[in-house]
Formats: structure tokens, C-alpha cells, sequence
């Protein structure tokens, strides 16, 4: 099988040969402390979360899973919101590959949006692998969801609409935490927003291939990620569908879902394969295939003409979703 | 692995250094090889400048602004003359432009993005636009026709007409322009973008009709410009309107004349010193003495020194408000008495 890749877009070609020293690609083992420790962290920690005055931010200490330590909810609610009532709750997951990040990793979007929509964002810390094997994050992730429905008024929000959200590894805990809150009948999400998600431990369609050694996070990040939530488990038979979404049977009974994904990117193909699978169970799903796109371009090249429609269809979409 | 931004940075905190500009350059090689367009290319140089850049290229009707967030966002203004800037062809008309302020020291990376922006814009435009076509405005026989008092006034308003001025709006004004060695031009009044670099005389701002004295102004107005170099110091742009009563003294020095005694004492000094000619021109443009020497980059004792022995090559003060005068008057008359 030939294994041409798609070109990417002009500008996102050039804005990855600028940042190429930078990004993350043939992440290994033995590169996850140091890419825990990367020039990042001083940058996350400027990053102004109240943007501009919007935000009034508080960090809050929850209880975990049982037997498990507390986690932190990174909690930013608009200091000045234009009604009384309780506000909608965007619930957000982190990216990292299941191995680095905090809870600020890529909380801007969220924060973006829920600006435009005068939303409550709640952003949490999980434990990260391979110290903290599955099902250590999603459980944390739950469990922060929990707390949230159960004290949504507390914070301002309204526990009837929580939209869950996360990108890369954070868009695959969310399309488990979505699988999870159906199966233990928990609190329902009206929403959930999968963006580039991480969602097949098997790294084995035909984006993975064709992508391999290129780009932003490819085959060779992608086994790094998986195999340290998983273990020698990963690929094989017995891979829990709330560690990896896309070993689920059962796609049905889950909340409207917002997929995107670039099409020059590893995850291309398992994010399409799950939005059909979505249509197949009879839910109800929006999906873009930005072209040209390389992995997590919209956060790492906001500027450029595919990243603001990328962006401006997550916030359209919202909106619809909300009612606005 | 996500949404690392913050991790990888952003492309607007590109360092100030030498590293920026080889990212620049790679950027811009990248954007062409893939065949970026005219929007890609201009939101490229606004993202990584952090500033609005903008393209206008009127003879193939391109238009494009971007803000330094990626927006397209055009605007009607006249680019401001002092923006960072760069023609589209070697001695073309600025046709890229950063908006910045101009007034702090020009930047390597701006240098480097306009340049490489401009080299690659050029090439789209070539592509997809042929090439610049000769636009009316820089027909030489049109605007040899606007500018001949001898031709008749039917002819006259008539090429105005095909060089898109309005010669039946009574408010519409235009200047002409005297580039030195380039052909003559015309730019609609007040515009104040287009001029070609280099020495260039600017004519007053007439109706259609006068542009015939305007072209006469120019032509004067070019006689007082110099390169602007240690060897030659002064003003590269000179409009009619600035020099009033100066404008006579070009009548009395004819091109080539004899130079009069004061200009024939300066010649003697600015051979003495190399530093002379530039410290005194500093002297004579500026608004004061502690004024000339910052300008200049030396201590205030030294201009000191310096007019001290250059009084006495000279032979007259500079430093009394007679001899200020004097001094400006030869200054002026050195460049009227060039060839």
C-alpha cells in the first residue's frame, strides 16, 4: 500500500518548520520526564487565566476515586456574568498522551469559548501514566465530574448543562468519561467536544501509517502514550473501552458529539471511524476533517486562515448546542 | 500529544535574535514552496512582526491586511510613511508595509520579513496576476502630456483623465515628482505613499491644470536634496512647499556654476575632516547645539572642538545666529551648485 501522505496546509507547513525544534513527535520512554520538564511549564505558568479580568480563577482540592488521593479542579468563573441564573459548565479534560501536562494544558480554548458564551470552565488535574496506569486517569476524571454536577451550583454553573471537552489525550478520556457516565449512570453531559482525540490503543489504521515520522505526535508518540497507560496489555484483546474509546461495542445512548481532527494527522481515520459509528448507533454527531492539518495545529498555529475556521466551528457549534 | 502551545511556543514570541531570522526565512521558503497565496504570505509576515502588515499593489489591484491574530481585516487609510516598508521590484514603490511605529531603530527580523515577504508576494503575483503591468500612472507619455505647459488644455486633461485623476471635480489636486535619473510622476494629492526611493523632488499639490508648475517645483525641489551620506548630507525628499523664500536662491546658482566663496570654504574643510560636512549639517538642521550632537553620536564637548577648528578652516562663526544662517545658506548653495 502506497503511503503518500496529504500535504500539509501551506501555512501550517510553515508554521511547522518554525516551531519543529519545539513540538513533540517520536516521543519515547525515556523522553516523558523530560518532556514533563520541557521549556513549557514556565509558559503554562504565565498563561493568564483570567483573561483579561473575565475569569475570577480558584484552584480546589476534591475527593478522588475511593481509596484514591484528592484531585485538583482548576475552577474559572466569569467574575461578572450577564445573568443571574446559573451558567452552562464546560468540563475539561487535558491532552499530554496520557503522560505529561497539568490542568492549564490548552485550558485557552475552553476559555475562549466560554467567554463568547458566558460559561463556568472546570479543567482537572488526573494522575498521569505510566506511573498512574489505567484506570487511574479516568477514574480521576470522573470523579472531578462528579463533584462538579454535584456542586455545580456552588460555582455558578448549572449541574443540566455540563459539555464535557479535551483534546488529544484529554478528547479520549472525554469520549470514555462519556461511555463511563452512561454505563454507571451518572451525571449526564449534554454535550460531549472530542477534539483530535486520542482514541484506539491498536495504532494499526491507515493514518497511523501513512503519518508515521511526520508531523506532530506520530506512530511511534502514539505507542509511547498508550503502551504506558496500558502496559503489554495495549493492542491486545482485553483493552478496556473506558481506556481507549474506540473498543466500545456500544455507541449508543451517548450526548450529542462535536469531533475534529486534521487530515494529515495520526488519529485521522480512528476519529472519522468513530463519528460513523456514532451515525451507525442512531446518535447525533458533528465532524470536521480540517485539511492539511497536523496535530493540535489549531493550538499551535491559531493565526492561520484553517485554524480560525477550526476554531470558529468548535464556538458555532456550542452555540447551537446551548441554544444561543 | 495535544495542544502544547504553551509548551512549544508561540510563533509570535519568536526572540529578537539572529535564530528569529533564520525562522523567518524558513517560514516564508516553506509558505513558498507550498504555494501559499497572497493572504498567507501577509498574515505571515503580520503574525511573525506581532504587528498589521499590509499589501497594496494597485496596478494588479491586490489588496491585503491582516492583523498580527490572523484576521483579514483591509482598511482605507493611507499607509503612514514612516510604517517599516519594502517595494515588491529592486527601486519600485513601497508596496508591503509592517505597521509599526517608524520612530524606534529598524529592526533585523522586520528586514528580513519584509524582504523575504516581498521576494515571495512578487512571485504569487507574477503567477496569478501577470506581470506588473504598466499601469497608466507610469505611462511617460501620459504624464509627459499632463505636465507640458505647451500642450493644449483638452490634451492635458484628457491624459489626466487616463492617469485616474478627476478633472471634473473641482477639488481634485495632484503634485508632480521629479526622481533623480528616474522619469517624471504623478501622485493624487494627498496620498502620501508612492514616492520611488532615492533623491526626489515633490511639486506642490495644484488642480490638473497647474501640474506644469508643480513639475517646475519639482525639478527645483530636486536640486536641494543630497544622498543623506557622511559625504553628502541632507535631506533625500524635499518638497517645493518646505523651501519659501530658499526656493529664489536656486535661480541665483545655476547647476555647475562657479561655486560662490562661502561654498568654496566648505569644500577646503570638509577636506580636512571627514566627520566635517555631517557635523555641520547637524548643526545647521537641528535646534540646537546638544540636539546636533546627539544626532550625531558624540559628546557635546567634542562638537565643540569640532566647530571650533571648523570655524576657524572656514573663516566665519557658526555658532552665532548670523553665522548659523551663513552656514545654511552654503550648505544649501553646495547642493544648487552641483552639476
Amino acid at each position: 500500500m502506497a503511503m503518500i501522505p496529504p500535504p500539509f496546509d501551506p501555512e501550517l507547513a510553515a508554521a511547522l518548520e518554525a516551531l519543529k525544534d519545539m513540538l513533540p513527535q517520536q516521543l519515547t520512554m525515556d523522553d516523558i520526564v523530560e518532556a514533563r520538564q520541557g521549556p513549557g511549564v514556565q509558559l503554562l505558568a504565565q498563561l493568564d487565566l483570567t483573561m483579561g479580568g473575565f475569569f475570577e480563577v480558584e484552584d480546589r482540592l476534591v475527593p478522588g476515586p475511593e481509596d484514591a488521593p484528592e484531585i485538583s479542579l482548576l475552577i474559572c468563573r466569569p467574575a461578572d456574568p450577564a445573568t443571574p441564573d446559573p451558567l452552562p459548565v464546560i468540563y475539561h479534560v487535558h491532552g499530554g498522551g496520557m503522560v505529561v501536562g497539568n490542568n492549564r494544558l490548552g485550558v485557552d480554548a475552553p476559555l475562549a469559548w466560554a467567554r463568547e458564551l458566558g460559561a463556568v470552565v472546570v479543567s482537572v488535574e488526573y494522575r498521569l501514566a505510566p506511573e498512574n496506569p489505567h484506570p487511574a486517569p479516568v477514574e480521576d476524571v470522573y470523579a472531578g465530574l462528579l463533584w462538579t454536577a454535584e456542586h455545580a451550583a456552588e460555582i455558578g454553573g448549572d449541574a443540566e448543562r455540563i459539555i464535557i471537552a479535551g483534546a488529544s489525550a484529554g478528547g479520549g478520556l472525554t469520549a470514555a468519561l462519556a461511555l463511563l457516565t452512561r454505563d454507571r449512570k451518572g451525571p449526564r453531559p449534554i454535550g460531549q467536544v472530542l477534539l483530535c482525540p486520542m482514541l484506539d490503543d491498536r495504532n494499526d489504521t491507515p493514518s497511523v501509517h501513512q503519518m508515521a515520522g511526520r508531523g506532530v505526535w506520530d506512530r511511534t508518540a502514539n505507542e509511547t502514550g498508550w503502551t504506558a497507560l496500558l502496559g503489554a496489555a495495549r493492542g491486545g484483546p482485553d483493552v478496556s473501552e473506558y481506556a481507549a474509546a474506540s473498543r466500545a461495542t456500544d455507541l449508543s445512548g451517548l450526548p450529542p458529539a462535536f469531533l475534529d481532527v486534521g487530515s494529515a494527522e495520526t488519529f485521522r481515520d480512528e476519529v472519522v471511524e468513530y463519528a460513523s459509528r456514532l451515525w451507525q448507533a442512531g446518535g447525533v454527531a458533528e465532524l470536521h476533517v480540517w485539511p492539511g492539518g497536523f496535530h493540535g495545529f489549531d493550538g499551535f498555529a491559531p493565526q492561520a486562515a484553517v485554524s480560525r475556521e477550526c476554531r470558529g466551528a468548535q464556538v458555532r457549534w456550542l452555540r447551537r448546542l446551548l441554544g444561543e | 500529544m495535544g495542544r502544547m502551545k504553551e509548551l512549544a511556543g508561540r510563533l509570535s514570541a519568536l526572540d529578537p535574535d539572529a535564530g528569529a531570522a533564520v525562522r523567518v526565512i524558513a517560514y516564508f521558503d516553506t509558505l513558498a514552496d507550498a504555494r501559499a497565496g497572497l493572504e498567507a504570505l501577509v498574515r505571515g509576515a503580520a503574525v511573525l512582526a506581532g504587528c498589521p502588515a499590509r499589501l497594496v499593489d494597485a496596478g494588479r489591484r491586490a489588496q491585503v491586511r491582516v492583523e498580527p491574530d490572523g484576521r483579514r481585516q483591509d482598511s482605507d487609510r493611507a499607509p503612514d510613511p514612516a510604517w517599516p516598508c519594502a517595494a515588491l521590484e529592486p527601486g519600485g514603490i513601497p508596496a508591503l508595509w509592517l505597521e509599526r511605529d517608524g520612530s524606534g531603530e529598524r529592526s533585523v527580523v522586520d528586514a528580513v520579513i519584509l524582504e523575504r515577504a516581498a521576494g515571495a508576494l512578487r512571485v504569487v503575483l507574477d503567477r496569478t496576476r501577470g506581470r506588473a503591468p504598466v499601469s497608466p500612472a507610469d505611462d511617460p507619455a501620459l504624464v509627459e502630456t499632463v505636465l507640458d505647459p505647451t500642450a493644449t488644455e483638452r490634451a492635458r486633461l484628457h491624459a489626466a483623465r487616463r492617469l485616474g485623476l478627476d478633472p471634473d471635480d473641482p477639488t481634485t489636486r495632484a503634485r508632480a515628482f521629479a526622481p533623480l535619473g528616474g522619469r517624471p510622476g504623478i501622485l493624487s494629492a494627498p496620498a502620501g505613499a508612492g514616492l520611488p526611493a532615492g533623491r526626489v523632488g515633490v511639486g506642490p499639490a495644484v488642480p490638473l491644470l497647474g501640474l506644469p508648475g508643480s513639475w517646475e517645483g519639482a525639478r527645483t525641489a530636486l536640486r536641494f536634496t543630497a544622498e543623506g551620506t557622511a559625504q553628502d548630507p541632507g535631506e533625500r525628499v524635499v518638497h517645493a512647499d518646505d523651501l519659501g523664500g530658499l526656493a529664489l536662491l536656486a535661480q541665483l546658482i545655476a547647476p555647475g556654476s562657479e561655486p560662490p566663496p562661502d561654498v568654496r570654504d566648505l569644500e577646503r574643510a570638509a577636506a580636512d575632516s571627514p566627520w566635517m560636512l555631517a557635523t555641520l549639517q547637524a548643526v545647521a538642521s537641528t535646534a540646537s547645539l546638544r540636539a546636533a550632537a546627539t544626532g550625531i553620536n558624540v559628546h557635546h564637548s567634542t562638537l565643540q572642538d569640532r566647530l571650533a577648528q571648523a570655524e576657524t578652516l572656514l573663516g566665519w562663526p557658526v555658532r552665532t545666529p548670523r553665522g548659523r544662517l551663513r552656514l545654511q545658506l552654503a550648505l544649501t548653495m553646495r547642493h544648487l551648485a552641483r552639476g
